[in-house]
């Protein structure tokens, strides 16, 4: 089945500098696709793209099997909330609500009768005579989602939505944003450079770098079983180690690591002699007594920092350092005592390099 | 970010164009049409075009051939608008005393003859055989002079084409032009010296004060010129309120002259255009830190010697920028000079002023407004390059 | 020490700066037929005389039409313009702003002479028509300039916003762009019409006997003869200008209100 939204080979340059490289990509319909990635990685123009701000260099965009890619913004049928909020500053919060269904030419009844249930709905229904400067940075943020979903549109579009908030507002609407997806059955296209937003969020993430997408998962697959050196290091924190296959059993390798053997889990592909990197999350290393695992390795402590609700530890083993991260450590554990380090070999993912 | 599509760009020419059209017809045209005033002289070659044509050949050695003469002979024969002869004669006359008499008989001889072609002109009159005649006639027929430019800054030509000193008694514009930038700087040196202290005051100064001083620059600068000109005007008069004051605290017995000279024309001017000074200083000042002075003095600095290394330094950008202004401004000043001014402190405005309005000499007005326009547009260029933005401050 | 010295130079300065415009207000009510302190009474005669001479009745009539005709001219030339330069589209657009703001530069003398010219050779020479025309050139870069800031105060996503949600381009600018930019037309009006009040120089060149504004008859005055009517006039001008300017300065605050509002 065709998927709702599809880019097929879309392309865009300002002018030399090409942002998106020749793009397929498809989101089903009541998707939440995230598109994550650092400043400059193309995320924000396929979006504006997708809204029609922008014209594809080449290739074709087709929503519900309409080709768009050639429709003024007006005629598109999507609902956009931007990073600033872009509200109208002239207009009450319940004029901001209603404009896009004044351009529906609805009538007068209908629109106040839905302004007045959208404002309801995210209450503030208290709040429909205020100008957008009396309203605070969250509640704006709460217009702003109103006006794009009041009109019932084909797609929501959300170009970093949360950035301007402070952290706790920012999980709030996070919770608001992902109970909206599931109440109404919305298909939401989400730009953001903040993974935790993406990884909590999304149905589906799609990893940008220098305008093409280089995976695209679901949230966990992203996270556990990323496939470059990229996704590996923007997504979470990591050790990224590099080594070569030495040895090939049945359902392992054994890739040495600067002079260590570690044992992964066997993938297709894995040649003897092939230089690879591993991955491997820091939460994922046990410490000490709690050291169970295909790989055991004598480390020393080189330092620990507290954070809390966990701790960070410094590790070294000859030259290779790793960061592993611990709920809480078992007895005073000095800079430079000697402990054991122990990961199961699933959890060293292999990358090509 | 996006590039814009040549739809965007003929809807953003469509809507510049009107402005366009109104500058160049109503703004440029006039400011062309000035500049050819300055360098066109018509009166003769629209009254003898033949003799214009025909003086083209004539290398202005000893007399003109034959063909220059037979033309100046039809042209005197083809001219209907008397009035129009009338001011090739006066041109031609300042130029050769004489020309009056010499042409009206030759035109009446031109006028009478059967045969244009068979018209002698010494015979007419002798003095078609003095050479002097014929070079100022030569030397009027081209439609373009640098006459006026020359005269403007008080040069001429002589018989011989040469540049030279004009007569003395003619020669009162090169004064007057000293006597401008003397006062445009005179002006801005005064503006300066309140200025910048003023603006340093505004920026270290907080709240009301702040708000008081620079009240005190914008409310002036809101207020028509004309009512500043007209309060100093009271103020500085004999029985005004200074000489008043004065005279009354016993400090003069004669009320001080401060009114139609020099002291006068400065004291309103540097009034009227402090603001252009503060203004850039103080906004200037804004984008300096505030606590680089504090930082100056905790590395040691003595106040003077702190005012001296960080905060002169840091303003003299907006100094700058504020003194182009105001001695750009000031240079083209006309009011103030008129109304609080004596005979001796009018500026080149005053003389345009003169020329165009009392005399209607349209070149000589012309002449001196193509200098102090080109002046005022290189100082202009010079302001654009310095300050940011080329807009005036308060505008 | 130098905390005295710097609060007397600045006390100074602000007199300096306003004793002259404080001075001439008061002897706009005097009956005394000289511009002099003391006041021996207070009278309204000189207002008055503004009101029925003619020579002053007719300026005050003139500036207003010459005004009125030169402020809707240059804010409609000047906003159109001001709407061109908008982003970066038009190529040439500084060399056209340059341009647009030559005629704040351009000594008023050079101006006139110009005009006195390039008028009357259009049959324009004294006549309502060419003063307007004129001023009208004077007041654009000040309508070009305010119109600028205040569309440049406008978040180009909040125009977006309008049109993804379902806006056509037209409807955009009536309703968005139009009425963000509207305080910046407004007080670029404002400021046009101060400006054809309070010129002078170029009145004098191109304006007939019937042309006279307020301005040019207060300069005459001034020059020959000079009474306490000026004072009147004075008066009027500057509390017209500060209602006009406190008018722009309202304008402005709700701009920058409305501009903070859309750019969190």
């Amino acid at each position: 089945m065709q998927p709702f939204i599809q880019f097929e080979s879309v392309s865009k340059a300002f002018g030399p500098l090409t942002v998106v490289d020749n793009l397929d990509l498809g989101i089903a319909k009541g998707e939440f696709l995230s598109l994550l990635g650092p400043s400059g990685s193309g995320k924000t123009t396929i979006l504006m793209m997708l809204a029609g701000f922008e014209r594809p260099t080449s290739g074709t965009i087709h929503l519900g099997g309409k080709r768009i890619d050639h429709l003024p913004p007006h005629r598109r049928q999507m609902g956009v909330v931007f990073q600033n909020y872009a509200l109208f500053p002239h207009m009450t919060v319940a004029e901001n609500v209603a404009f896009p269904l004044r351009m529906q030419r609805l009538p007068r009844a209908e629109i106040d009768r839905r302004v007045e249930r959208a404002l309801d709905m995210v209450r503030l229904g208290a709040l429909k005579d205020r100008r957008p400067s009396q309203l605070s940075g969250g509640q704006q943020q709460r217009v702003a989602l109103t006006r794009a979903l009041v009109f019932e549109p084909d797609v929501i579009l959300m170009d970093e939505p949360l950035g301007a908030l402070d952290k706790q507002l920012r999980e709030h609407m996070q919770i608001e944003i992902r109970d909206l997806h599931r109440r109404l059955g919305l298909t939401i296209v989400f730009v953001t450079h903040d993974q935790t937003e993406a990884l909590t969020m999304s149905d589906r993430i799609g990893v940008f770098n220098a305008g093409r997408i280089e995976q695209l998962d679901a949230p966990h697959a992203v996270y556990d079983t990323p496939r470059s050196r990229f996704v590996a290091q923007f997504i979470g924190e990591t050790n990224l180690m590099e080594g070569r296959v030495a040895a090939l059993e049945d359902a392992t390798a054994t890739v040495i690591v600067e002079g260590l053997p570690l044992r992964v889990r066997r993938t297709d592909g894995l040649a003897l002699g092939q230089e690879v990197s591993l991955s491997l999350r820091p939460e994922r290393i046990r410490l000490g007594a709690d050291s169970v695992g295909g790989n055991l390795l004598p480390v020393t402590i080189s330092d620990c920092v507290y954070h809390g609700d966990h701790m960070r530890v410094q590790l070294a083993s000859g030259p290779l350092g790793l960061v592993a991260r611990c709920e809480r450590l078992a007895g005073d554990w000095a800079v430079g005592t000697p402990v054991t380090a122990g990961f199961d070999p699933a959890d060293l993912t292999v990358l090509a390099r | 970010m996006s590039r814009a599509t040549a739809g965007e760009r003929s809807r953003a020419f469509l809507l510049v164009a009107p402005l366009l059209l109104f500058l160049a017809v109503f703004f440029l045209w006039p400011l062309g049409a000035m500049v050819t005033a300055a360098v066109s002289d018509e009166a003769v070659s629209t009254v003898m075009p033949r003799t214009a044509e025909a003086m083209a050949d004539w290398d202005g050695a000893g007399l003109p051939p034959q063909p220059v003469q037979r033309a100046l002979v039809e042209d005197l024969r083809a001219a209907d608008d008397q009035q129009a002869l009338g001011e090739a004669v006066r041109r031609l006359n300042s130029a050769v005393s004489g020309f009056r008499t010499l042409l009206t008989r030759t035109a009446g001889a031109a006028r009478d003859a059967a045969d244009p072609g068979a018209v002698s002109l010494p015979a007419v009159d002798p003095r078609w055989e003095q050479p002097r005649f014929w070079l100022a006639l030569k030397a009027a027929v081209p439609r373009y002079t640098d006459r006026n430019l020359l005269a403007a800054v008080d040069l001429r030509r002589d018989a011989d084409g040469a540049i030279v000193n004009a007569d003395p008694e003619a020669a009162a514009n090169r004064v007057i032009m000293a006597r401008t930038f003397l006062v445009a700087a005179t002006v801005t040196l005064a503006c300066a010296a309140i200025g910048l202290p003023y603006a340093m005051l505004a920026a270290a100064a907080t709240g009301w004060v702040r708000a008081a001083l620079l009240m005190a620059v914008l409310l002036p600068l809101w207020t028509s010129l004309l009512v500043r000109t007209a309060a100093w005007f009271i103020l500085l008069q004999n029985e005004g309120l200074i000489n008043g004051a004065l005279q009354a605290i016993g400090l003069i017995e004669e009320p001080l002259p401060l009114i139609f000279n020099r002291l006068g024309v400065v004291i309103a001017m540097t009034h009227v255009l402090l603001p252009f000074m503060v203004l850039p200083i103080y906004s200037v000042l804004l984008s300096v830190p505030r606590n680089l002075m504090p930082a100056a003095a905790s590395m040691g600095a003595g106040p003077l010697r702190a005012f001296w290394h960080v905060l002169l330094p840091l303003s003299l950008p907006g100094l700058l920028s504020g003194s182009l202004l105001v001695f750009m401004v000031a240079i083209g000043y006309y009011i103030t000079p008129a109304l609080v001014g004596g005979a001796g402190d009018q500026m080149i405005s005053s003389v345009i002023a003169f020329y165009a309005t009392g005399t209607a000499n349209w070149g000589m007005a012309g002449a001196l407004g193509l200098i102090l326009l080109t002046v005022t547009t290189l100082l202009y260029l010079v302001y654009g390059r310095l300050s940011r933005s080329p807009q005036l401050p308060g505008a | 020490m130098l905390r005295v010295l710097q609060t007397l130079f600045g006390l100074l300065a602000v007199a300096f700066l306003m004793l002259p415009i404080l001075a001439i207000l008061p002897l706009a009510f005097t009956s005394s037929v000289f511009l002099t302190y003391p006041i021996p009474s207070w009278s309204l005669r000189w207002f008055e005389e503004l009101a029925t001479a003619d020579a002053w009745r007719m300026s005050i009539v003139n500036s207003l039409i010459v005004g009125a005709g030169a402020t809707v001219l240059s804010t409609l030339l000047g906003t159109l313009a001001a709407l061109g330069l908008r982003g970066r589209v038009l190529p040439l657009a500084g060399v056209f702003r340059t341009l647009f703001l030559l005629p704040m530069v351009v000594p008023a003398v050079v101006l006139g002479v110009g005009m006195q010219i390039f008028l009357a050779r259009l049959g324009l020479g004294s006549s309502y028509t060419g003063v307007i025309l004129a001023h009208t050139v004077l007041c654009v870069p000040f309508v070009v300039v305010s119109v600028s800031a205040s569309l440049q105060g406008i978040d180009p996503t909040v125009e977006r916003a309008a049109m993804s949600l379902g806006a056509p381009p037209a409807t955009v600018f009536r309703l968005v762009t139009l009425p963000l930019a509207l305080p910046g037309v407004v007080s670029g009006a404002v400021f046009a019409f101060a400006t054809s009040l309070d010129e002078v120089v170029i009145t004098l060149f191109v304006a007939g006997p019937n042309q006279r504004t307020l301005a040019r008859q207060m300069f005459s005055s001034i020059r020959e003869n000079i009474s306490p009517t000026v004072a009147a006039a004075a008066l009027l001008l500057i509390v017209g200008t500060l209602c006009l300017a406190g008018l722009a300065a309202l304008l402005r605050r709700r701009d920058k209100r409305l501009i903070a509002a859309s750019a969190p």
